[in-house]
């Protein structure tokens, strides 16, 4: 009796654990259910349109808020909310609303919603992060429930870009983890910050309905959670979430499959050029010549990035053609070096011509190109320090120019008037993003040409040619934009990869019925 | 009793300013600016300079920390950079998942430690206890970003029985806690081990077999809770850090613990959640030690706090 009543509490909790257990996980994965369950790898900080500027928080929104127009994959403007637009001058343009509109709660979405939600950001007690994007706008008048009309300060061309902003309706506040309704396909019904959020269809979408009734997304920052949980099934999709390396072995469980898109993020080099050294033209191509990009490509990302010659990815509408590719050729950049002046001082022996200190963020990838990177230059005679911090001391650094080398990657560009934010001399932190220090008056005249010019055809020429001059001068080198990957259950349909990780097109996504799928 | 329970907490607020104003200084010290990160770079100068303004990150460190402490008497923790909500909110919003967390991986460590420390302790030198002194090894030897994923493969995509990560069901809860509570149970078990075997070798328990008293029942009885005193000590240290939130474990199962939620604010440079943050785990190890001693006199009725 003694022993059954030492035991006792023992076998009661550890049964009481295993039974409270089994609510938790059902044996059916959520497909069968027709459930669309994402992986991100990370948690947005939050998701209203007026404040959110982290990348998952810009994708809930792409499925829970609808905005006047959107970008498609080329870049070009494609209806929303608005049917049409136009340009009265190249200071006012003047959006048409849909007809019959709705929010998620049933209310209906006027020009007065769109002018609010602008009116909004541009309040400074509001301290939206997007203020600055909307600077040139003077005036928002909503003469009609479905007529806005915007009034510039001045002609912007990048201003059609800023359009894609989610519109809330008036009076929503800015609350924490609260979203505000939008009137995109689904609406959010629970947000658990650092855990998932979970949608479900609207039906008074203005588009067609979505086919799938539920989404789950689940903030998964582990890379090999989110693996097992696509073994496990508990997780049916995930864009760029599967490190390259666990891709074969995700592919092995016959119900995923793999589909690869071009994409848009491009990482590249950044140069000093304030630094005596790395001021020196021939020395900024040597070292371009001297990295193998190739192999880094094919070794570090299992050739899931193809190499860039800009930071504008090819499929991008402003991309030139035509750009000076830069190959790899260690003997050119030895040679470039020599003609430099920094001569090896001893041949083959272990002294450099001369050490450059290379910065980098703690993430594990960036680190081993970093590594690669570092032994190639040894190899023509330039000793690299590499430097990896926290992301908030490696960004403080770059922008305070405290660096020789580092590597960044350009996200989610929606205008070429990225140009002037990166090159233009007047652009230098903290006013911009010029970090390198770069000033070359033909590259500042042309950005600020391309920023007013109303005519894309024009502004393509005019970005060709800033194209040209920075991969003469090389402030950046342009190393690889890495590819679109999608790892999702076979049953999953509808799904269009486009260069920038766009989630517009959840909404139409289907799941195929198959007798006898399962696991 | 309570003469000693004042003095302690009298104790305490010296230990908590000293911690809250060394991550006062630290935070404001290490490079990255709160502004940049909440606005983006491409803000104008003009709005970062209004943010900073209205943040009040213009004035003097030493006003910024006068302003913090003055806040702090009032119990105002500040509200969040990054969320917009109210320090104290944020935290008691963690606070649930990471008491939930800690307590179950200590009772996990206690049901593996106590039966397996006692048997190993009382079969000393017997192939029962080098088993349990290489089980203590393993379990201490496998570190957290490890076990966590082959508790995963084992459990969840093996045979099925838990969810591989996630909050909200009791389900959710059984993996991170064997995650955490694994290396506890293995210094537990060695803890209670060596102390029972110095109980056991005590002339009170020789006492107690020679009036008839079975060996087992001796050491159940008698020695088993004058042996948990180190053990306690070594529980309120690590039941404290439990409270403080395991990074690795909470990104693995994206469990929604303070120890993220500190990592996230100090990443954002979110300096008034980092402040909440470190004074709730402040608090937290401070308190836990306190229980920790007063729970002695309860083992021990020798020990008396005057």
């Amino acid at each position: 009796m003694g022993d059954v009543q030492n035991r006792f509490p023992y076998a009661v909790l550890l049964l009481a654990i295993a039974a409270a257990s089994l609510p938790g996980c059902s044996s059916k994965p959520p497909i069968d259910d027709g459930m669309l369950v994402i992986a991100f790898p990370g948690a947005p900080s939050g998701i209203d349109p007026r404040l959110a500027t982290d990348a998952y928080g810009t994708q809930i929104l792409q499925m829970t808020h609808a905005s006047l127009i959107r970008m498609d994959a080329a870049g070009n403007p494609v209806p929303d909310l608005a049917e049409r637009w136009e340009e009265r001058s190249p200071t006012e343009i003047v959006f048409h609303l849909r007809e019959g509109l709705r929010f998620h709660d049933g209310k209906g979405l006027s020009s007065a919603d769109v002018r609010y939600t602008f009116a909004w950001i541009l309040d400074p007690a509001n301290r939206s992060p997007h203020r600055a994007t909307y600077g040139t706008i003077r005036a928002i008048d909503a003469p009609d429930p479905r007529t806005v009309i915007f009034h510039l300060s001045e002609p912007s061309a990048p201003f059609l870009a800023g359009m894609v902003r989610g519109i809330v309706p008036i009076g929503s506040r800015a609350a924490g983890y609260s979203p505000p309704i939008g009137a995109g396909p689904y609406r959010v019904d629970d947000f658990r910050q650092d855990s998932e959020i979970r949608l479900s269809r609207f039906d008074g979408y203005f588009g067609t309905p979505p086919a799938i009734e539920r989404v789950v997304v689940k903030f998964l920052p582990d890379s090999n959670v989110r693996f097992l949980e696509l073994a496990k099934g508990s997780v049916n999709f995930v864009l760029n979430g599967v490190d390259p390396d666990l891709i074969p072995a995700a592919l092995e469980n016959r119900n995923l499959v793999m589909e690869e898109a071009a994409g848009s993020n491009a990482s590249y080099l950044g140069f000093n050029l304030r630094d005596p050294v790395l001021s020196e033209p021939l020395v900024r191509r040597a070292i371009a010549c001297a990295i193998d990009r190739e192999s880094i490509v094919r070794s570090l990302w299992k050739g899931h990035a193809d190499l860039a010659d800009s930071i504008l990815a090819p499929c991008f509408w402003a991309h030139a053609d035509g750009i000076p590719e830069v190959r790899f050729d260690p003997d050119a950049a030895r040679r470039l070096l020599d003609s430099a002046g920094y001569r090896d001082p001893d041949g083959d022996g272990p002294k450099p011509r001369f050490r450059l200190t290379y910065k980098t963020s703690q993430n594990e990838l960036r680190k081993q190109i970093a590594a690669v990177i570092q032994e190639q230059l040894h190899r023509v005679g330039i000793d690299l320090e590499v430097q990896s911090f926290e992301w908030g001391t490696f960004f403080s650094d770059i922008r305070k120019g405290n660096f020789q080398l580092y590597s960044l990657t350009w996200v989610n560009i929606q205008d070429p008037d990225i140009f002037y934010y990166a090159f233009h001399s007047g652009q230098v932190p903290p006013g911009g993003a010029n970090r390198g220090g770069y000033r070359n008056p033909e590259v500042d005249r042309l950005v600020e040409k391309g920023r007013r010019e109303p005519s894309r055809g024009k502004r393509k020429e005019i970005y060709r040619k800033v194209q040209l001059l920075l991969a003469r001068d090389l402030p950046v080198f342009p190393l690889w934009i890495s590819r679109n990957i999608l790892v999702r259950d076979r049953r999953l349909e509808g799904f269009e990869i486009t260069p920038g990780e766009d989630y517009t097109s959840v909404k139409e996504m289907t799941v195929r019925r198959e007798k006898g799928a399962g696991r | 009793m309570t003469g000693y329970l004042l003095s302690r907490l009298r104790q305490m607020v010296p230990v908590v300013f000293g911690v809250v104003t060394v991550v006062f200084l630290l935070i404001h010290l290490i490079p990255g600016d709160p502004v940049e990160i909440m606005l983006g770079e491409s803000a104008l100068a003009a709005q970062k300079e209004e943010l900073r303004r209205e943040l009040r990150l213009d004035r003097p460190v030493v006003v910024q920390y006068g302003e913090f402490l003055l806040g702090l008497a009032k119990g105002d923790l500040g509200t969040s950079f990054r969320s917009r909500e109210p320090v104290l909110r944020e935290i008691l919003r963690r606070v649930p998942a990471t008491l939930l967390l800690s307590v179950a991986s200590m009772v996990f460590a206690l049901l593996i430690a106590v039966p397996l420390g006692v048997l190993s302790a009382m079969r000393q030198h017997s192939p029962v206890d080098h088993l349990c002194g290489f089980l203590a090894m393993l379990g201490l030897s496998m570190p957290n970003f490890w076990l966590g994923p082959l508790l995963i493969l084992i459990f969840s995509i093996g045979l099925g029985l838990f969810p591989v990560s996630g909050y909200g069901t009791a389900g959710h809860l059984v993996l991170p806690a064997l995650t955490m509570g694994t290396g506890m149970a293995a210094i537990l078990m060695r803890m209670l081990r060596s102390s029972l075997l110095e109980e056991i070798r005590q002339d009170y328990v020789r006492a107690a077999c020679a009036r008839g008293l079975s060996r087992r029942d001796a050491v159940l009885r008698h020695a088993l809770a004058n042996s948990l005193i180190p053990v306690l000590t070594v529980m309120g240290l690590q039941f404290g850090a439990l409270l403080s939130g395991s990074i690795i474990t909470e990104t693995i199962f994206s469990w929604p613990g303070i120890g993220r939620l500190t990592v996230q604010a100090i990443e954002a440079r979110d300096y008034p959640l980092v402040q909440g943050c470190i004074l709730f785990i402040a608090l937290c190890t401070v308190t836990v030690n306190l229980v920790t001693d007063l729970l002695y006199s309860r083992l021990d009725p020798r020990i008396r706090y005057e």
